[in-house]
C-alpha cells in the first residue's frame, strides 16, 4: 500500500463555549473532548454522528473558523472552505456583482471571478435575473446562483455540512450529481452527516463522533454497520424502559 | 504579501458594493448620498441661524465644516463598533481575518465622506472665496483622521464582542464627544486647565485644523497633528494585535 499525503491532521482536539450561567459565572461546554484523526489528500472521509454531538464545530475547526482550546489542527499548506451558499451576499446587488464578491469573500481573486463569470451564469442557468437585484430572486434561485459560485470556487479540501443537492427539484438533482462526480474523482472532500447511506455510497473512510469524541474510525461499511446497530440498541433500550 | 493584497482588494471590493447597494435603496439613488448630510447639517443650521439667530456667515461655514468633519468619525466609529456582531453570519461560514471588518466600514464612510467634503467645498468656495494654497494641507488632516478612525474602529470592534454591554457606552459617549469636540464652540474660548482634558479628544485638534485651513486659512498645528497621529497609531497597533490574537475566538461568543 503507497502512503498517502496528510491534508490535515487533527490532534487531541478539545473546543469549549462559554456558556452565561450567572451575571458572574460563566460555565464552559466543552463540544468536543479529544478528537484526533487525519485527512489525507485525494480521500473522501465520512463524519458521522447523532445531532449535538460536535460535527458542526468539527467543520468549523477544519474550516479555521474556530481554532481549538487543546490539541492542535494542522493544515499542511491547503485551502478549506465549507460548502456555504450565498456567503456575503447583499440583496440589493444583482446576480453579477454578487457573484464576484461571494467569490472574493471564498479567497478568488477579482480576476478569476470575471474569467468564471460565464461559466458560473451557464450553470446558475436563471437567464436575466442573472442581471438583477438578488433581493427579487426566488429561494430557488438564490440556491442556483450560490451553489453555482461556491462549486467554482474549488479548495483543496471542500467541507459539506449535511446536505448535496439544492434549490428546486431539477436543480438538486444536477447539483448533487455535481458534488458527487466531484467526490468520486480525486478531490479530498468532508462530509458530515447522520445519514448513513448517503456517507455510505460516498465515503471511503467514516469518522464516528459521539459526545465530542472519536468512538470508531476505519473502513466506511464496517463504521457504518456498528453506527447503526449502536442506533438499534439504543432505540430497543428506550422501547424496554417504556 | 500575496495575502495582503487580497484582503486589500476586498476591503474595496465590499466598500463600494455597499455603497453601490445603497444607492439602489431608495428611488432617489445616488443622490442620497448628498442629501442625507445636507438634511443633517440642515437640521443644525435651522435651529443655530434661524432660530437661535446666532453667528454671520463665517460662524456658519465652520459649523457646517465642523458637523461633516465629526458625522465621518462618528459613522466610522458607532459602524464599526458593531462590524464583527454583525458580520456573524459571514464568519460563521468562512474563515476571514476579523480586522478587514472595521476597515471595510470604514472605508465605506470615508468614501461617503470624500463625496460629500467637496459638496461642502463648493459650499465655502460660493461664500468665502477662492482657495488658498494652504488647502493643499487638507489631504494630510484627512489622512490622520482616517487613522483616528480606523484606531478607534478597530479597538472597539476588537472589544464588543467579548463585552456587549459597552455598547451602550459607545452610543452615549460619542454624543458626549459631539458636544465636546468644539463643533459648536472655539477651543480657545476655553479655560487653560480645561482645555488640555478637551485635547485628549483627537477629534478637537482636527476640527480645529480642518478650520484652520478652510476658514481662516492657515496652516494646521503640525505638532498637534503628529501628536494625533502617533496616539492613533499606537491605538490601532494594539487593536489589530487583539484582533488577530483572538481571530479564530469570536466565532465561538458570538
Amino acid at each position: 500500500m503507497f502512503k498517502k499525503k496528510l491534508a490535515i491532521q487533527l490532534k487531541k482536539v478539545a473546543v469549549s463555549y462559554k456558556v452565561r450561567a450567572s451575571f458572574f459565572k460563566t460555565s464552559k461546554y466543552w463540544a468536543l473532548n479529544d478528537v484526533t484523526f487525519d485527512v489525507c489528500h485525494g480521500e473522501t472521509l465520512g463524519v458521522v454522528g447523532r445531532n449535538g454531538v460536535g460535527k458542526s464545530t468539527l467543520l468549523r475547526l477544519m474550516a479555521g473558523i474556530i481554532s481549538p482550546d487543546k490539541g492542535e489542527v494542522i493544515n499542511n499548506g491547503v485551502s478549506v472552505s465549507l460548502l456555504s451558499l450565498q456567503v456575503g451576499f447583499i440583496q440589493h446587488l444583482t446576480g453579477r456583482e454578487n457573484v464576484v464578491l461571494s467569490g472574493m469573500m471564498l479567497g478568488l481573486s477579482k480576476l478569476k471571478m470575471k474569467s468564471l463569470m460565464n461559466d458560473i451564469e451557464a450553470y446558475a442557468d436563471i437567464g436575466a435575473f442573472f442581471n438583477q437585484p438578488v433581493r427579487g430572486y426566488s429561494s430557488g434561485m438564490r440556491a442556483r446562483l450560490g451553489f453555482s459560485v461556491a462549486y467554482y470556487a474549488e479548495p483543496d479540501v471542500l467541507l459539506i455540512d449535511e446536505v448535496l443537492g439544492v434549490g428546486d427539484a431539477d436543480f438538486k438533482v444536477k447539483s448533487s450529481e455535481a458534488l458527487k462526480k466531484r467526490i468520486v474523482s480525486d478531490e479530498t472532500v468532508i462530509i458530515v452527516s447522520h445519514n448513513v447511506n448517503t456517507l455510505r455510497e460516498l465515503c471511503d473512510r467514516v469518522v464516528w463522533i459521539e459526545n465530542g469524541a472519536v468512538v470508531m474510525e476505519g473502513d466506511a461499511s464496517f463504521v457504518l454497520d456498528a453506527y447503526s446497530q449502536s442506533n438499534k440498541d439504543r432505540r430497543c433500550n428506550k422501547k424496554q424502559i417504556i | 504579501m500575496k495575502y495582503n493584497s487580497r484582503y486589500i482588494d476586498l476591503i474595496f471590493q465590499k466598500a463600494s458594493s455597499d455603497l453601490k447597494a445603497e444607492s439602489r435603496r431608495g428611488t432617489l439613488g445616488l443622490l442620497w448620498w448628498i442629501l442625507e448630510p445636507v438634511l443633517y447639517v440642515g437640521v443644525f443650521y435651522i435651529i443655530f441661524s434661524l432660530i437661535f439667530k446666532r453667528g454671520d456667515e463665517a460662524q456658519i461655514s465652520s459649523l457646517l465644516t465642523a458637523l461633516i468633519v465629526w458625522k465621518w468619525f462618528d459613522s466610522s466609529v458607532r459602524q464599526s463598533s458593531m462590524s464583527i456582531v454583525n458580520n456573524t453570519g459571514l464568519i460563521r461560514q468562512i474563515h476571514i481575518p476579523k480586522v478587514i471588518l472595521p476597515f471595510m466600514v470604514v472605508t465605506t464612510s470615508a468614501m461617503k465622506f470624500i463625496i460629500i467634503f467637496m459638496v461642502l467645498i463648493v459650499f465655502l468656495i460660493s461664500t468665502n472665496g477662492a482657495p488658498t494654497a494652504f488647502w493643499i494641507s487638507i489631504p494630510l488632516v484627512m489622512f490622520v483622521q482616517l487613522v483616528v478612525c480606523l484606531a478607534v474602529g478597530c479597538l472597539l470592534a476588537a472589544l464588543v464582542p467579548f463585552l456587549p454591554d459597552i455598547r451602550m457606552i459607545i452610543d452615549n459617549g460619542m454624543t458626549l464627544l459631539f458636544f465636546l469636540s468644539g463643533i459648536f464652540f472655539n477651543i480657545n474660548n476655553v479655560s487653560s486647565d480645561l482645555k488640555f482634558y478637551l485635547y485628549l479628544n483627537p477629534m478637537v485638534g482636527l476640527i480645529e485644523s480642518y478650520r484652520l485651513v478652510l476658514i481662516e486659512n492657515k496652516w494646521p498645528d503640525f505638532n498637534m497633528l503628529f501628536i494625533i497621529f502617533i496616539a492613533s497609531s499606537f491605538v490601532l497597533f494594539v487593536a489589530q494585535k487583539i484582533l488577530f490574537k483572538y481571530d479564530r475566538e469570536y466565532m465561538k461568543v458570538l
